[in-house]
């Protein structure tokens, strides 16, 4: 499945089902190590699903996943460089920070307890309170901190910021693009929230009802893509547009998201760049097709 | 691992050791006063007076009577006790048993825990053991507590084969606590949220020690008959703490169809002068014989569920 | 220090922002050669952003000759964008200053003082006038 040391997570034809429903199906990613990179897609896309095949918490039904070259499921070695965050950021409500570091000391081979109970200080947050007394955004710094202080090189995050207020999810964001910073690892995160993806991820990953609809490195996505405004009539060709990726009418205008292969150049048609968050929102609105690779 | 099952679980652990030491309270008090009523009333005197012989006269029986009565008068309340006492290792199963994989999944914390550096097994492992001992210790402690309790109001019943006083004491209930936590273990694995797994272990403790105690317990070894005559001056030793399962009156045309059990002393006109009584029991001796074969059932049952709530959380617990 | 800060609604990419800021406080003294850059580490914090994106800000400006990195110790400004002096800059603006008078004076809101201004530079751009001649 390619070689170890290329990708952080790597699946082939991955599929996971629940019953008679897939929740993930025929799901092939690469992700280059160093990245931080964004799962995006509505609720029931199969985010979690993905992340938990991840992290090895699910057995896959078809195909398989690798992270870092080793299979994860019931693997506590490679659960020593991979950190998670799951969705809520689960917490034993009655122990306090200081004891869930402990707990993690205890655990886990490779712990750094004095990066997590640093980080917690410079934050203000109390490690002797049971965490069940901390706000939301502090107990998803406390999970943060967890996972971080097993200095993964892999670290997953399932919606890390979903329940928290603006001013939380910022300061959660800090200090995860902090932490980014300090150990060069890769970070895979999901998200049903689009704001702000563009200062952070620089790999994308959009997921709907299951499938990846598009994947690829952020930059060549956004070259990749135009956004095409003229007058809504019959459909012509363009040359330098290998395909429309959503079509809008508003009146007599027509607004295309198109995938390029080439310069667009045509009379009729005003070229517009697309930010990222045009893009994904293209993508999630059409329904089941081929995905798109950059 | 130990550390953090300790750490879960201490609550619990202080809890058990106040009950059993609530137990404590209530029963050494209580076992002295019953034991000096034993001596007190006589009643104690009279039953070692039957020795060990398979019949003893009539005579002796009914002149124990008076002492029998003044000793179980004083004793009601204590009955009721000891009934409640029945549900001492349910609470076990339901309290400690239920919540210990159930609670993890409904609060969503196995996610962090299993995505730390152990196995599943061994964390499964870890907390059913640490728990299984904390569980089994208070089990042994109230054991001791309740034979030593219950004899007098066993010998004053008819033995240790009485309804209840069989499940009240020996090594048994150790059996029904260490059950009852494998059954709430396996709940929780299954439910996955903490009151149905309550629920179910209620109900499955419960079938299941009734299916064992009246379907299976009378039969461990097959049974002894006994026959004597209505019209006699001896019946069957009291003290032998034989374990009555059948009796029905028979005359030489075969058993009445009312059943009973009648004897009258020849002295008074007997009316039923062909009949005898036929007995099935299992012996009074055998009673430590069956404690064993049913605390063995019991934790092979235990073994099988612990077994299989571990292959469950390996498997299938997402 | 210079302190940066981001744009959302600008379609200008995020490390271009940043070396735009770069570029601009050195135009007006702000940063001066043998500043230090923030580190990496505090610019993703405080902006809660990929420091792939900082690295490549940094690194262009690099290119550009503007600073200079030294591993393990920082960034620092290698040379200064300063234009006029700033004595040529309080000789514009006071020349502004008397011009917008008269834009006052002929009747001019605010809004349609900086509408002309905006149209004129964009003529001059196109008609490609050199300023320095002016």
């Amino acid at each position: 499945m390619g070689t170890a040391l290329s990708t952080a997570l790597q699946t082939a034809g991955l599929g996971k089902r629940y019953g008679r429903t897939w929740a993930l199906r025929d799901c092939s990613l690469e992700l280059p190590p160093g990245r931080v990179a964004a799962l995006v897609g509505p609720n029931g896309a199969g985010k979690t699903t993905l992340l938990h095949l991840a992290i090895g918490l699910l057995r896959p039904d078809e195909g398989g996943v690798e992270v870092m070259g080793h299979k994860p499921f019931d693997n506590p070695h490679l659960l020593g460089q991979v950190g998670f965050v799951a969705q809520d950021t689960p917490l034993y409500p009655d122990f306090s920070a200081a004891e869930l570091i402990r707990m993690g000391a205890k655990l886990n081979r490779r712990w750094d307890t004095p990066l997590a109970t640093e980080r917690l200080t410079r934050l203000g947050i109390a490690q002797d309170r049971p965490v069940r007394k901390l706000s939301g955004g502090q107990r998803a710094q406390v999970a943060l901190a967890l996972a971080l202080a097993k200095r993964p090189r892999l670290l997953l995050l399932d919606e890390p910021v979903a329940s928290l207020d603006p001013l939380a999810r910022r300061e959660f964001m800090q200090a995860l693009m902090g932490g980014v910073t300090e150990e060069g690892m890769t970070v895979m995160f999901s998200s049903h929230l689009l704001d702000d993806l563009e200062r952070v991820c620089d790999y994308l990953i959009v997921l709907k009802e299951g499938n990846v609809r598009v994947k690829g490195d952020v930059e060549e996505l956004v070259a990749a893509h135009n956004l095409l405004i003229g007058r809504a009539g019959e459909p012509v060709a363009i040359p330098g547009v290998a395909e429309v990726v959503r079509e809008t009418h508003s009146g007599k205008q027509a607004s295309l998201l198109v995938r390029t292969e080439g310069p667009v150049e045509h009379p009729e048609w005003t070229v517009r760049d697309v930010t990222l968050e045009d893009l994904v929102l293209a993508y999630l609105s059409v329904p089941a097709r081929q995905e798109v690779a950059a | 691992m130990i550390w953090l099952a300790w750490r879960q679980h201490r609550k619990q652990a202080l809890f058990g050791l106040g009950v059993v030491a609530l137990l404590a309270l209530i029963m050494i008090p209580s076992g002295i006063a019953i034991h000096r009523s034993f001596v007190d009333t006589g009643y104690a005197a009279c039953l070692d007076g039957f020795g060990r012989a398979e019949f003893v006269p009539l005579a002796q029986v009914n002149g124990c009577e008076q002492a029998r009565d003044a000793f179980r008068n004083g004793q009601d309340s204590w009955q009721i006790f000891a009934t409640l006492l029945i549900f001492l290792p349910l609470l076990a199963g339901m309290f400690w048993g239920a919540p210990l994989v159930a609670r993890e999944t409904e609060a969503g914390t196995h996610h962090l825990v299993w995505t730390q550096g152990v196995t599943r097994r061994r964390w499964a492992l870890t907390k059913f053991g640490l728990v299984g001992l904390g569980v089994l210790f208070a089990a042994v402690a109230y054991s001791l507590l309740l034979t030593w309790w219950v004899k007098p109001l066993s010998r004053a019943t008819g033995g240790g084969f009485g309804f209840l006083i069989f499940d009240l004491h020996g090594i048994v209930p150790i059996g029904y606590t260490l059950f009852a936590l494998a059954v709430g273990i396996l709940a929780g694995a299954v439910t996955r949220k903490v009151l149905p797994a309550m629920a179910v272990t209620l109900v499955g403790f419960v079938a299941v020690r009734a299916l064992v105690e009246f379907a299976a317990r009378p039969f461990f070894l097959a049974p002894k008959s006994r026959t004597f005559k209505v019209a006699t001056t001896e019946i069957p030793n009291p003290a032998s703490q034989d374990w009555l399962l059948s009796y029905s009156l028979h005359d030489s045309n075969g058993p009445d169809s009312n059943g009973g059990y009648a004897f009258c002393e020849p002295s008074v006109t007997c009316p039923d002068e062909g009949w005898f009584n036929f007995h099935v029991y299992q012996p009074g001796d055998r009673f430590w014989l069956f404690q064993y074969i049913e605390t063995g059932i019991y934790l092979a049952l235990t073994a099988l569920l612990l077994y299989l709530a571990i292959r469950l959380v390996r498997r299938r617990i997402t | 220090m210079i302190e940066f800060h981001l744009d959302g609604h600008s379609k200008v990419a995020t490390y271009m922002q940043l070396v735009q800021q770069v570029k601009q406080s050195l135009r007006t003294g702000l940063l001066e050669p043998g500043d230090q850059l923030p580190k990496v580490r505090e610019v993703t914090e405080a902006l809660a952003i990929n420091p792939n994106t900082v690295l490549k800000a940094y690194r262009q400006l690099e290119i550009e000759g503007l600073v200079d990195g030294r591993p393990g110790v920082g960034t620092f400004v290698r040379r200064s964008l300063a234009g006029p002096t700033l004595a040529s800059h309080a000789a514009l603006r006071s020349r502004l200053n008397a011009w917008l008078r008269d834009a006052r004076e002929a009747g001019l809101e605010h809004e349609e003082i900086v509408a002309l201004v905006e149209i004129t530079l964009r003529q001059a751009k196109k008609q490609d006038i050199d300023l320095e001649a002016v």
